[in-house]
């Protein structure tokens, strides 16, 4: 094993995790503040890395577009899309509680998926679209690497800061609120509907970001992508294992599950050589077996929500008064 | 609690860490595939195969001076977030001299985009068919020993124009293999030989009815249905109820419909009109070589793709002992082994091809699913043939040119 070969291993482990660690954000803006089930991430997020691959890949007479735009428009294009699309199902399915929301949600993301696959003078259908620009793409596979990972840990980092300060904002608290007793946010003069659908535009806006930042790296994106354990599931179990309602949480457990994903094959080819097919499927039951046991011993996560949503000033009393160890 | 958690994950990296120091003398050869995930069915049939290929390798002298071929295999999951961490993890972290697979385009698309071509490691698909691939912008690494759905539904559309078909109807599986097809079906059908096709339907897998499908596709007058689907599958319903209902008097399919459970289900007399193409292959001597050798390790050889992924890998260890054992020059030597001059080298002849190479002689390669010989994209022309319904299963009509 080459050292460089180690360093490309992270640095794209690196971008992976930041990527999945936007999903986690966006679920958590959803799930974590607003106590909305989204069990329809896979679509928010092949909504906005198609409308990032069409706005900046070349003309193509096959489907629509493309603009060849710079990235940036098509990031932020992407944000506003996801955020369009989330408009109209939110009007409707945020009037469904939990449960009820996240089968409503499943059936919008395959909805979602369908028409892409389906629609070819939009999507190129079942082809998907190909030579999506990298930013810094066109110099080594080292230095692309670094460059994009840079390009998106600003971007997580932006992120994170926005939404940190709207969690620690009023407006975080009122929805926790709401979260946590709708009846009473209601009494005090709350607009309960049009916050949570807020929450769910701005996640599901974030999850569109995802989206475009993986069409990018891959410099191509296919139907085969919103595959919902991988586009969906995976960033669930993300979040609940990283603490919902903790936006540190959200990324580190982003981080922790996908390099248990990923190293977990590393480790799983050391068996002998006649179980190499065996072996990969240890990987699925690793993780189903990782979120039973946080269920299980650790509900509330990693990095549990802070008690009080501030944590300027009251960090130290937060701590020892929700950390069990 | 969260300590313990951040000693376990430090814990499985380190063992890993320990655990993946390589013996210096081995070429490695990543063998990606859809191991979990929709295609989970087929990809150890396929993994197997190659790994046939890895060794007989061994068996006949290993690569270069006498160094060990080793298959490192890796699984893609049929999704380009799986298809690029592990070949990521098989470039970088195993240091493989050249990759077989993924097994699914977009796997392939990602992998390559983002792994393989910024790398300059070889990639050889044997079951990436979308004609997406062929367009990639890939400096001449990416190659594949399965042809391209567009290959298969052009020349199916030139045969049956020759064959005297008028007005067909169309309905084809909503995936990427159906939709390719019937694409590239209605491109040269339609736009270059001016034929006309009536519907052109796509359908969505597993209903227990397509008898309203089967009504639409019937509105225009058409007297054939061209199916792209599976003939074990979703294909056989729209066979048996266009034939129940007698929507259409003739039937054609693409190489998924050409499926024994077809003639199983409905009988040989009942598909007099049913035509399916298919590639050939079927009576070559390297495909009985081929078949000896997997059914001689426990495989089967009528498993889908088995074929193309054993040339698959055996391509590229004849590519790597040409390069002499280095990813560089791989490429080149991709096209060389295989350009349809030379000595014939034939399944499991890898003395002979080692021989050969280590004499400067040309080789060419015949493999198992064809002869392979790749053009300017790294695509395989297919060698298809149009195949009936006979008394003992199916019987070639004509080649498809």
């Amino acid at each position: 094993m080459e050292f460089l070969g180690l360093v490309n291993y992270a640095l794209f482990t690196a971008i992976f995790i930041a990527i999945y660690a936007l999903l986690a954000l966006g679920l958590n803006i959803q799930w974590g503040f607003a106590g909305l089930f989204n069990a329809g991430i896979a679509g928010f997020f092949a909504v906005g890395a198609y409308t990032s691959a069409i706005l900046t890949t070349p003309v193509d007479d096959g489907r629509l577009g493309g603009f060849d735009l710079p990235f940036v428009f098509g990031w932020i294009g992407a944000m506003l899309a996801a955020a369009l699309v989330a408009w109209p199902i939110g009007k409707i399915c945020l009037r469904f509680r939990s449960d009820y929301l996240a089968i409503a949600s499943i059936g919008v993301a395959e909805i979602i998926r369908l028409v892409i696959k389906s629609e070819e003078v939009l999507t190129n259908g079942a082809r998907g679209i190909n030579a999506i620009p990298r930013p810094a793409g066109d110099i080594g596979y080292t230095e692309s690497q670094i460059a994009y990972l840079v390009i998106v840990l600003a971007v997580l980092i932006a992120a994170y800061v926005l939404v940190e300060r709207q969690f620690n904002a009023p407006w975080g608290r009122m929805m926790r609120a709401i979260r946590d007793n709708e009846d009473a946010a209601k009494a005090i003069g709350k607009d309960v509907e049009f916050r949570r659908l807020e929450a769910f535009i701005f996640g599901s806006a974030l999850m569109g970001l995802g989206g475009a930042l993986f069409a990018h790296f891959n410099r191509s994106i296919t139907p085969e992508a919103i595959d919902p354990m991988v586009a969906t599931f995976l960033v669930w179990i993300m979040l609940i294992l990283g603490g919902s309602g903790n936006n540190r949480g959200a990324i580190l457990g982003a981080a922790v599950v996908w390099i248990i994903w990923s190293v977990s094959e590393i480790a799983t080819d050391r068996l002998p050589h006649e179980y190499a097919i065996q072996a990969k499927y240890i990987r699925l039951f690793l993780i189903g077996l990782m979120l039973q046991l946080v269920l299980r011993f650790r509900p509330e996560g990693l990095l549990p929500e802070p008690l009080r949503g501030d944590l300027r000033g009251s960090r130290r009393t937060t701590k020892s008064g929700t950390d069990p160890d | 609690m969260k300590t313990k958690f951040l000693a376990l994950a430090a814990g499985l990296m380190t063992a890993t860490a320990l655990a993946s120091v390589p013996a210096q003398a081995d070429v490695k050869i990543g063998l990606l595939g859809g191991i979990s995930g929709p295609i989970a069915a087929m990809a150890p049939a396929m993994i197997d195969a190659a790994q046939l290929a890895v060794q007989q390798v061994n068996e006949q002298g290993g690569i270069g001076d006498n160094e060990k071929l080793v298959g490192v295999v890796g699984d893609s999951a049929c999704n380009p977030q799986n298809g690029t961490d592990a070949a990521t993890k098989a470039v970088n972290i195993e240091g493989v001299a050249g990759m077989v697979g993924p097994h699914c385009s977009g796997a392939v698309l990602a992998a390559a985009g983002s792994v393989t071509i910024p790398a300059g490691i070889v990639m050889i698909t044997p079951s990436g068919t979308s004609p997406e691939i062929t367009t990639l912008d890939d400096k001449g690494t990416v190659f594949r020993t399965v042809p391209s759905d567009d290959y298969q539904g052009r020349a199916l559309a030139r045969t049956l124009k020759e064959q005297g078909y008028g007005k067909v109807a169309v309905a084809y599986l909503n995936n990427d293999y159906g939709t390719g097809l019937a694409n590239a079906f209605k491109a040269e059908y339609v736009d270059e030989l001016g034929g006309e096709i009536t519907q052109f339907a796509a359908h969505e897998e597993g209903k227990a009815s397509y008898r309203s499908n089967l009504a639409e596709l019937a509105k225009g007058g058409a007297d054939t249905l061209v199916i792209f689907d599976y003939g074990d599958g979703t294909g056989l319903t729209i066979l048996r109820q266009a034939l129940e209902n007698g929507f259409f008097d003739k039937f054609v399919g693409g190489d998924g419909m050409k499926s024994d459970a077809v003639i199983n289900e409905l009988g040989a007399e009942n598909l007099v009109t049913f035509v399916a193409s298919s590639p050939v292959g079927e009576k070559s001597e390297s495909l009985d070589m081929f078949n000896e050798a997997f059914k001689g390790v426990g495989g089967d050889p009528d498993a889908i793709f088995a074929t193309t992924s054993y040339d698959a890998a055996f391509l590229m260890a004849l590519a790597l002992e040409k390069a002499g054992g280095k990813k560089d020059g791989v490429a080149a030597a991709m096209v060389e082994v295989s350009n349809g001059d030379g000595e014939t080298i034939r399944p499991g002849e890898w003395k002979k091809a080692k021989e050969l190479i280590a004499a400067g002689t040309a080789i060419d390669y015949k493999g198992a699913a064809g002869d392979h010989n790749f053009d300017e994209n790294g695509d395989v022309p297919g060698t298809y043939a149009l195949w009936e319904v006979g008394s003992d299963g199916y019987e070639v009509i004509t080649e498809m040119k």
